[in-house]
């Protein structure tokens, strides 16, 4: 009986060890985000079931700083993300709108030609602007959501 | 009193070695999803996968790309399953938001040059539904390759990390979030 003992000591120590290891995967599992676009939206969604943890609505950022806050360099890029998403999509939107009023002014034939050239130009800096502030909330978005698994497996 | 010293020896070795190696597998672990780990960003309907935070771009998919999603992720069964509805969506994306935005442009040119006929808006109403049909499809093969890449992800570290292999559900094609984007279409 003694000489099994530091056997059985060894073995249950083994076996803790392989639950931790387990138990950080099912980490993974259970809580890991992803982000998915549905009917054009924007959603988070955590682990393998897919439960959507935050949307985003109309010119509103999904509020991805409170869900990656566990982790440091996921939530200065969840910062950044939020920063950037609300006015880019606003002046995208205003861009296009621009575009269209443009597009309309075209058709007026006796409409001062600098009024067609201003709309044309304020829509494509607008589109190009917003655009730009876009990709930098999704680049940022992305490496928020990057990190913060990458910490969920630490 | 020998015997004693000796067990209480071998007990307190056999514990160091366990803490050291779960603590070097977790290391590994996470060198691993360090250096290997995929991510994606979208630019102007294409999607650039990059390995790592701030990695290099390993390449870009979609929009009449030939880039192999399913190659890259071969190494995870359900990850593959997502790949594959990523390229299929991908490509229906591509072929019919490119003739809708044809179809659509080639109507309002037409329209501005006064050319104004039964066609035009045969044209633009039917161009811009064709785009929202691609747009729609695009955010399901986007969808699929964050799923793709999240599975990826996942298994990265299995191979250090399941010393017993418990039971996944593993989706035949796609996840059940794939199936809801399918049947809304």
């Amino acid at each position: 009986m003694s000489r099994l003992t530091p056997v059985l000591f060894g073995a249950q120590l083994l076996i803790m060890g392989a639950n931790a290891m387990a138990a950080q995967e099912s980490g993974y599992d259970e809580n890991a985000l992803r982000v998915e676009s549905r009917q054009g939206n924007l959603q988070i969604l955590r682990g393998i079931e897919g439960t959507v943890v935050a949307r985003a609505g109309i010119f509103h950022p999904p509020r991805l700083a409170n869900l990656v806050i566990q982790s440091d360099s996921a939530l200065a890029e969840a910062k950044i993300f939020e920063r950037d998403y609300e006015p880019g999509q606003w002046i995208a939107a205003l861009g296009i709108a621009t575009l269209g009023a443009a597009i309309g002014a075209s058709r007026i034939t006796d409409i001062n030609p600098v009024i067609q050239v201003s709309l044309y130009a304020t829509s494509f800096g607008a589109l190009g602007y917003g655009g730009n502030r876009l990709h930098s909330a999704y680049g940022a978005l992305s490496k928020a959501i990057w990190w913060y698994n990458r910490d969920l497996k630490r | 009193m020998k015997s004693g010293l000796i067990r209480a020896l071998i007990v307190g070795a056999s514990c160091t070695v366990t803490l050291v190696s779960t603590t070097a597998a977790q290391r590994i672990d996470s060198t691993r999803y360090d250096g290997q780990a995929l991510r994606y960003e979208s630019y102007w309907g294409s999607a650039r996968i990059i390995r790592g935070a701030d990695g290099p771009l390993v390449g870009t998919a979609g929009w009449f790309r030939s880039f192999d999603v399913e190659k890259l992720v071969a190494s995870s069964a359900p990850a593959r399953a997502e790949a594959r509805v990523y390229k299929s969506n991908s490509f229906r994306a591509s072929v019919v938001g490119t003739i809708g935005a044809t179809a659509a442009v080639v109507g309002v040119a037409l329209s501005a040059n006064n050319s104004n006929n039964a066609s035009t808006p045969i044209l633009i109403i039917g161009g811009l539904g064709a785009v929202a049909w691609g747009a729609q499809h695009l955010h399901i093969a986007f969808s699929a390759l964050s799923r793709s890449l999240w599975w990826y992800n996942r298994d990265l570290a299995r191979p250090q990390l399941a010393p017993l292999p418990t039971p996944v559900p593993v989706p035949a094609r796609e996840t059940e979030q794939g199936k809801r984007n399918k049947d809304s279409e």
